[in-house]
């Protein structure tokens, strides 16, 4: 079999199905499916790589994709795998309220499978103007997911997602000529974006043009991840995308610019200019994790205040991104996306069951579906990073890895950041789980809503442990 | 300093991006647009036979169809479907806004200055002077104007500075990546142009900053 169908195959057949076969139900059940029979085939031919006894593998001589590629697009591939799991209690639970219409779902399939084939390429484009296609690829494919309940709401917020990510991956844009522009001066004879063409003789690019074109590129895809001052789309979006989107949203898109930021800070520190990489990001990641700790502590809406604390993990791993730690970069992404999807699939739960999105509205789940708060609880430590769990290790080791540098203003920073978030989280949680729940809520599939979140809590914890033990 | 034909031509584009800011009149706009972009395909062309780059042909008969005919034509019957005529009420009035335009222009000029000289032969700054400039008219076109249909039209804007800026600085990108990025930009301009035909029937305006604030 072609390596290329391994990748290729199960999406488009998504894509397929879901234009051709009019029953969501049967849909609902294959894809997932599909997703995971790919998940399976792709762990088994990335195999060599992950073990590290192949550099890279290759789909098409253009598209390769190296070990830490390779796990960033397992990762991926869990987290729709994971998200369409869901998505089956999710629409069934829609339909019993009558409010999704078939159409609705079918489109949300087609879009997910086009976003997972633009998010792996991604991590297989070799090439930067490859990277920004698929990078505004998946812009496209997820504004129709963020419009899926077609409400005032849905409307306003996947044109507000779209018009500032469009803008700021013009900026990312400009950014990729700027590089091209720099490899005219020696580099390569005609000028190329071939990423690893460009490595071999980053010391011949054009440094001024290459540090404007970085800047660029860091702004653009900055504002794709939810930069700080850069932010305003990400609580929108995800409040008003349905569950399984906004856990795709945040487990899956977040990492993929900041994969292309990983590319681009690894292209300017082989040109030999480190210490401005490291400026730029860590002031940049500071900023970020403490301006959404802020913000964390105002919010009304749930969904809004996990969007809120995505912002703040896009600022840990942009420092991680930013001190070339890409094993700390992965070990970040890994834990905070199984953690986040997991929240987001659970808050879409508790989103449907109580019909409302503002927290002062919803009490006692304790009570009500222990199950639900359990993994509610779990997952909101685990993302404001308290031990057990992997994140916690994946801190702990960023703040230790800082302090070689001795940027001791950055780990100040970030204790600062980490500790409001972690009180302002605990604090609404909180006041979600305790408490006597209202009348009227539902309950509805205790244990069937609850399998997918609690299995990913369950991976959370497990690397957690076996991390911890392996510390001490 | 004598300017030649290339530099000149990208200077008129940069002058259609300033007319469109001045004016709030949508159809207009819109034909400034495609006016523009034919004036890019133009360049493309001559910048093909200078250097003999083939691939620019290529590149600059998609532009033509896809860009200077395809986009206005689609914008055209938006227009037509949601009965909008003007941009009614702009966040800086029009002749404040192109003089600002024009104050970007001067910018840029001083931007442009700075970049190293390109190493293909002929002067770089005019193109890049007038590429900056048409990046910032569109940003200002996105910013100042309420209604959506404008807003698409400066994205529109600031991607034709991009691509000017690529041509004149290093004789385009290579094909297929110029190619996918026009593919990406069509769907974008499709996708908003329906979100905006939306925004018109479910607010009954597509004035972007009277959407209900979606904090919950």
């Amino acid at each position: 079999m072609h390596p290329l169908l391994i990748v290729v195959l199960a999406p488009v057949s998504v894509l397929v199905l879901s234009l051709l076969i009019p029953s969501t139900r049967l849909l609902s059940r294959i894809a997932p499916v599909l997703f995971f029979v790919q998940l399976a085939a792709m762990a088994f031919s990335l195999f060599p790589v992950l073990a590290g006894q192949e550099k890279v593998f290759c789909l098409l001589p253009e598209l390769c994709v190296d070990r830490l590629g390779a796990l960033f697009s397992l990762l991926t591939q869990v987290v729709v795998a994971a998200a369409t799991t869901h998505a089956v209690v999710f629409f069934e639970q829609d339909d019993a309220h009558n409010l999704q219409n078939t159409r609705s779902v079918r489109i949300f399939y087609a879009c997910s499978s086009l976003l997972l084939l633009a998010m792996t390429a991604v991590y297989f484009c070799d090439n930067l103007g490859f990277i920004w296609i698929a990078l505004e690829t998946t812009t496209l494919c997820s504004a129709s997911l963020v419009y899926y309940h077609g409400t005032k709401h849905s409307l306003e917020a996947a044109w507000k997602y779209l018009i500032i990510c469009s803008v700021g991956i013009a900026f990312a844009l400009f950014g990729t000529v700027l590089i091209f522009a720099s490899s005219q001066y020696g580099a390569t004879p005609k000028g190329s974006l071939n990423l690893s063409e460009l490595s071999a003789h980053a010391e011949y690019l054009r440094y001024p043009l290459l540090r404007l074109g970085f800047l660029f590129c860091l702004l653009g895809y900055g504002t794709k991840a939810g930069i700080f001052p850069l932010h305003g789309w990400v609580p929108d979006a995800y409040s008003a995308a349905p569950a399984p989107a906004s856990a795709m949203l945040s487990g899956g898109l977040l990492n993929c610019s900041l994969f292309a930021i990983w590319r681009l800070c690894e292209l300017v520190r082989a040109s030999g200019h480190d210490s401005f990489v490291q400026h730029g990001t860590l002031t940049i990641g500071v900023t970020t994790v403490i301006a959404a700790s802020i913000f964390l502590v105002h919010q009304h809406g749930i969904k809004r205040l996990f969007a809120y604390s995505s912002i703040e993990n896009v600022g840990l791993m942009i420092i991680a991104i930013g001190l070339g730690s890409g094993h700390l970069f992965f070990l970040l992404a890994f834990n905070l996306s199984v953690a986040k999807v997991a929240l987001f699939l659970t808050v879409g739960n508790i989103v449907q069951s109580t019909g409302t999105k503002a927290i002062a509205d919803i009490h006692g789940l304790l009570a009500k579906n222990p199950q639900w708060a359990l993994v509610l609880l779990a997952g909101s430590l685990a993302v404001s990073g308290a031990p057990p769990f992997g994140v916690f290790l994946a801190e702990w080791g960023l703040l230790v890895h800082i302090t070689q540098f001795h940027h001791w203003l950055v780990v100040a920073g970030l204790v600062i950041g980490l500790t409001i978030s972690f009180l302002a989280v605990m604090f609404h949680v909180g006041k979600i789980v305790c408490g006597t729940c209202r009348p009227g809520d539902i309950s509805f599939y205790p244990w069937r809503s609850v399998l997918v979140p609690a299995g990913l809590m369950v991976v959370s914890l497990i690397a957690g442990v076996s991390g911890l033990s392996q510390l001490f | 300093m004598s300017l030649s034909l290339n530099d000149l031509v990208a200077f008129s584009i940069a002058v259609c991006a300033i007319l469109m800011v001045g004016s709030t009149h949508l159809r207009l706009n819109i034909f400034l647009f495609s006016l523009q972009t034919m004036l890019l395909v133009y360049l493309s062309t001559l910048y093909a036979h200078h250097h003999a780059e083939e691939h620019l042909y290529l590149i600059a008969l998609a532009l033509f169809a896809l860009k200077a005919v395809g986009v206005p034509v689609f914008l055209l019957r938006i227009i037509r479907q949601v009965h909008v005529q003007r941009d009614a009420g702009t966040l800086l009035s029009a002749p404040i806004a192109m003089h600002t335009a024009l104050a970007f222009l001067a910018v840029s000029y001083m931007l442009a200055r700075q970049l190293p000289v390109p190493p293909s032969a002929g002067l770089g700054w005019p193109g890049a002077t007038a590429a900056i400039s048409l990046v910032c008219t569109g940003l200002l076109l996105m910013l100042t104007r309420r209604i959506a249909l404008s807003q698409i039209i400066g994205f529109l804007v600031m991607e034709n500075g991009i691509y000017l800026f690529g041509l004149t600085q290093t004789r385009g990108m290579p094909m297929l990546v110029e190619m996918g990025v026009m593919l990406d930009v069509l769907v974008g301009v499709m996708i908003s142009g329906l979100l905006a035909f939306r925004i018109q029937k479910s607010f009954e305006h597509i004035d972007v900053s009277m959407l209900v604030d979606s904090k919950e």
